[in-house]
């Protein structure tokens, strides 16, 4: 079976996008979202070992920040799961201490944002701690959720049908996503999410276009885009070979 | 992924996929629909906390003397072609 898809890019940047698939089951659209999120795999800190911490905060509430912190993740097969890389943290108040504060053993693991803030720290208060990350899921735990605000919608197809009576009251007509008009792919934002604002004065009609969905896609800094949605196609096409193999013994 | 076969008939089968949820299960259930000789399929799960089986159990039926495993066989191709479909498509664009 030969499988005909098509992918279009409507909006893109480093960390977010809006791209279109067409050709794609409602089923395997909803697979690769899941995908995205739940099974695509990052680093994130697990283990914190404190050498002082005098803020006032417990050392739980400081591991789970620190945890939370999103931190890039190396190329596949850089790391497998159960490698650990370790971070280092020492800050002496009266500072705030940031995420950029982090000290990685490897250049490939840094905190993707420097500005995340972690503790703020008064006069005498000190945090200094190592920390030990891991490559896990996001099905085990929301810190290895590569992709946040992962979702899709029908691209929509809208036809102008008619004029609007003279003396009618026109009322807004509110589209979110893209919108498809004689071919040409237009986010909703363009026009404010009003159709009224670029078709005035003219009926329209609005369809589900069968099989074609807008993806929007938003990373932690974990990696790009492109990265989380590929590794996401190849989680399900590692998922497929494992199943054919464990059929056939 | 370990698979136990809890039923077994000449067009029937139904069996235990371990460690897969909907993402999986909801793919691999569509695709064996798109297949001729496949009359039903289904998947059942249960959420962690009810007790009891909580891994997913698909049920396959089919037509036409085809064996049920061997659907199942072609259907987790299909799923991989697909991916790679996609995946090649998605790069193609980027």
């Amino acid at each position: 079976m030969t499988e005909e898809y098509d992918v279009e890019f409507v909006e893109r940047e480093d960390r977010e996008a809006r791209f279109l698939v067409r050709g794609v089951t409602p089923a395997f659209a909803n697979g690769i979202r899941r995908a995205m999120i739940a099974d695509v795999p990052t680093m994130a800190i697990d283990t914190v070992r404190f050498v002082e911490n005098s803020s006032v905060m417990f050392d739980e509430q400081l591991a789970l920040r620190l945890g939370l912190v999103p931190l890039t993740t190396p190329p596949v097969g850089e790391f497998v799961e159960d490698d650990t890389v370790t971070l280092s943290i020492d800050v002496e108040g009266p500072a705030t201490a940031y995420s950029g504060n982090l000290v990685s053993s490897d250049s490939l693991v840094q905190p993707a944002d420097e500005n995340v803030p972690i503790i703020d720290l008064k006069d005498g208060q000190r945090l200094e701690a190592e920390a030990e990350v891991v490559l896990d899921r996001g099905k085990n735990h929301a810190k290895h959720q590569g992709g946040v605000a992962v979702g899709y919608r029908h691209l929509q197809r809208v036809e102008v049908v008619g004029d609007v009576p003279e003396f009618e009251e026109p009322d807004e007509r509110i589209v979110r996503g893209v919108i498809e008009d004689d071919g040409e792919l237009v986010p909703t934002s363009e026009f404010d999410h009003d159709l009224t604002n670029r078709y005035p004065d003219q009926e329209v009609a609005i369809e589900d276009v069968p099989n074609a969905f807008v993806f929007h896609v938003e990373t932690d800094g974990s990696f790009t885009v492109e990265e989380l949605v590929t590794r996401a196609a190849e989680t399900i096409e590692a998922r497929a070979t494992e199943l054919e193999e464990a059929v056939q013994l | 992924m370990e698979l136990r076969v809890t039923e077994s008939s000449e067009n029937e089968l139904s069996i235990e996929i371990a460690g897969e949820d909907h993402t999986f299960m909801n793919v691999l259930k569509g695709t064996l629909l798109e297949h001729d000789d496949v009359s039903a399929a289904t998947y059942d799960v249960n959420p962690e906390q009810s007790g009891g089986q909580t891994e997913p159990i698909l049920t396959i039926k089919t037509e036409g003397g085809v064996d049920p495993l061997n659907a199942l066989e072609e259907a987790a191709v299909d799923v991989g072609e697909k991916a790679v479909a996609f995946r090649n498509a998605f790069e193609a664009a980027a």
